[in-house]
């Protein structure tokens, strides 16, 4: 066995065995329920006056159509999947350290980059596990509901942007992954994570949201209303931040001294 | 290759605190290194800098005569370790937390991890989540994880914390087992020097960061005070006559007279055939050695010389 493989072995028991992934996965699984309701409510009217403030809300998706469904999970997964996968890096990086486990991988006969290649991939497949299980779930719900506007064109574009929402925001998780290894725990990530959700509305309230990279997956899910024209610039501005989660938490690994 | 486990000049200072310095120590094949000092004394983070999780501010550690660092990750085949209080994966049973490991550390042969568990006796705790392990058990774990490679080289921080008597005898044979027959160098600390004086073979007292004292286990209780205590029914005419014959005497704080000049102590029978010539036969005559604790504090200057 290599040592990648044994490290992934072991990451994925850690990840199988453990509370958070199926507190996720409950998180997670409201999400396509509400926008489900919402489509739900936009496809009754009726129903939709008698939700009172419900009703006015379900009002922001427009129509009741795929097109519209997929643009509104596609925003759920870049608001919603910026916090949750962001708790799935801090936890799988962090909890070494309030577990007080990280001095048990320090020593090992390899390389120590490996295990922190290994989390990050481990952080990957989960994050994308579970944006397939949103989309697939997602997808069912809009089946039950009926939705108006069908088409292959709508399902390839509609998935397409899904997918690049998707790898967008995965790739912002990374800078928690250092958070959680130099605060050695959870609370500064999700402090960051919370701060970055707030900044990124700020932001693209003002208008910089192409140059702020947490800013960028929502905007490309149509957040605002309006079709973003994703440009090589804003995918370098998030993949660049991206990287520099993955050095940063590399070089903290390697080179800080491990109390 | 003689030394398996060696440091020269290790020193460590963060944030204006000195915590290591210039620490050299080896520790050879069937050796049992016994390090010993109060907690804050460094300990840990010599142990952190040998297992090679914290940078030395300056000085060299060695495993097998290879120097520790980044690069030199081939070492830790040779090593099994535990830094201070053992932690496991909570949400996993003592038998996966063994088997992660066995895959961290690369071996194909799951029975190992049975063998390992017999030999600590976690047995009856395989299917026993990490998290509901008594301190104990937990400490077992942790020497399992340190023992599952079979490693030449044993580092283990404060190993017996949490045993009860039982189990702290079973672990002391069981280290004095592993260093004798299988010739592991065993590299131990802790803060109770009795008990470590039981299974050392060289014994180093580390205080403020210093290696103060190192000696060998058996040659301890040559270091060790003596004194002559008695205890006779005229107290105060008694001091008077073994002060003149010029014994020095004192009264203690339990109203024992006690003497440490050498004479006496070593011939007693001489003290005693005096004060009888005297008149003031001793009802109570001994000659007791400083225990190994009064020593360590003795030695790291926290009480005087003639406290036993």
């Amino acid at each position: 066995m290599t040592p990648i493989l044994a490290a992934l072995q072991v990451e994925t028991l850690k990840l199988r065995k453990s509370k958070l992934l199926w507190a996720v996965l409950a998180a997670f699984t409201i999400a396509p329920l509400m926008g489900g309701f919402f489509m739900f409510v936009l496809k009754n009217p009726e129903f939709a006056k008698t939700t009172g403030l419900l009703g006015a809300k379900a009002q922001i998706a427009g129509e009741a159509t795929w097109k519209a469904y997929f643009s509104m999970l596609a925003q759920i997964i870049a608001v919603g999947g910026m916090l949750i996968f962001g708790f799935v890096a801090s936890w799988i990086f962090g909890r070494e350290y309030t577990d007080r486990t990280i001095k048990d991988l320090l020593a090992l006969p390899y390389h120590r980059g490996i295990l922190v290649i290994a989390k990050f991939l481990t952080v990957l497949a989960a994050t994308t596990l579970l944006s397939a299980y949103v989309v697939a779930f997602g997808i069912f719900i809009g089946w039950g509901i009926g939705l108006a506007g069908w088409s292959a064109a709508v399902w390839q574009k509609g998935l397409f942007v899904l997918s690049i929402t998707t790898l967008l925001t995965i790739s912002l998780s990374t800078p928690l992954a250092f958070f959680a290894s130099w605060s050695r725990g959870y609370l500064a990530p999700l402090g960051f994570m919370v701060l970055m959700v707030v900044f990124s509305q700020i932001i693209a309230a003002i208008g910089y949201g192409n140059y702020f990279p947490w800013s960028i997956p929502a905007l490309y899910s149509g957040i605002a209303g309006e079709e973003y024209a994703l440009k090589v610039g804003n995918a370098l501005i998030v993949l660049s931040t991206s990287l520099a989660g993955v050095v940063a938490t590399l070089v903290w690994w390697l080179y800080a001294d491990q109390y | 290759m003689d030394n398996l486990i060696q440091t020269e000049g290790l020193t460590k200072r963060y944030n204006g605190f000195q915590a290591v310095r210039d620490l050299s120590l080896c520790v050879k094949k069937g050796e049992i290194y016994g390090f010993i000092g109060l907690n804050g004394s460094g300990k840990t983070t010599t142990i952190r800098m040998l297992l090679g999780m914290v940078k030395p501010t300056a000085g060299t550690c060695f495993i097998s005569g290879e120097k520790v660092n980044l690069k030199n990750y081939a070492i830790w085949e040779k090593v099994g370790y535990m830094v201070e209080t053992p932690y496991a994966y909570p949400e996993l049973t003592v038998k996966e937390n063994l088997h992660a490991f066995r895959r961290l550390r690369l071996i194909a042969d799951p029975k190992v991890v049975d063998e390992v568990m017999d030999r600590l006796k976690l047995t009856p705790y395989a299917d026993k989540k990490a998290k509901n392990l008594s301190l104990g058990n937990a400490q077992r774990l942790g020497i399992a994880k340190a023992l599952l490679h079979k490693p030449e080289i044993l580092i283990l921080d404060e190993p017996v914390n949490g045993l009860d008597p039982a189990g702290i005898v079973e672990i002391r044979e069981f280290l004095q087992e592993l260093a004798c027959n299988e010739g592991v160098a065993i590299f131990i600390s802790s803060h109770l020097l009795t008990e470590i004086a039981k299974i050392a073979t060289k014994v180093g007292i580390i205080h403020e960061g210093r290696l103060v004292q190192e000696v060998d286990a058996i040659k301890l209780h040559h270091l060790l005070n003596q004194r002559l205590v008695l205890d006779m029914r005229e107290k105060k005419a008694g001091l008077e006559a073994l002060a003149s014959a010029g014994f020095a005497p004192f009264l203690n704080k339990a109203g024992f007279i006690e003497i440490y000049c050498k004479e006496a102590i070593h011939h007693p029978d001489d003290v005693a055939r005096f004060l009888v010539y005297q008149g003031l036969a001793p009802t109570k005559l001994a000659v007791e050695e400083e225990d190994l604790e009064s020593y360590f504090l003795r030695v790291i200057g926290q009480k005087g010389d003639r406290l036993l």
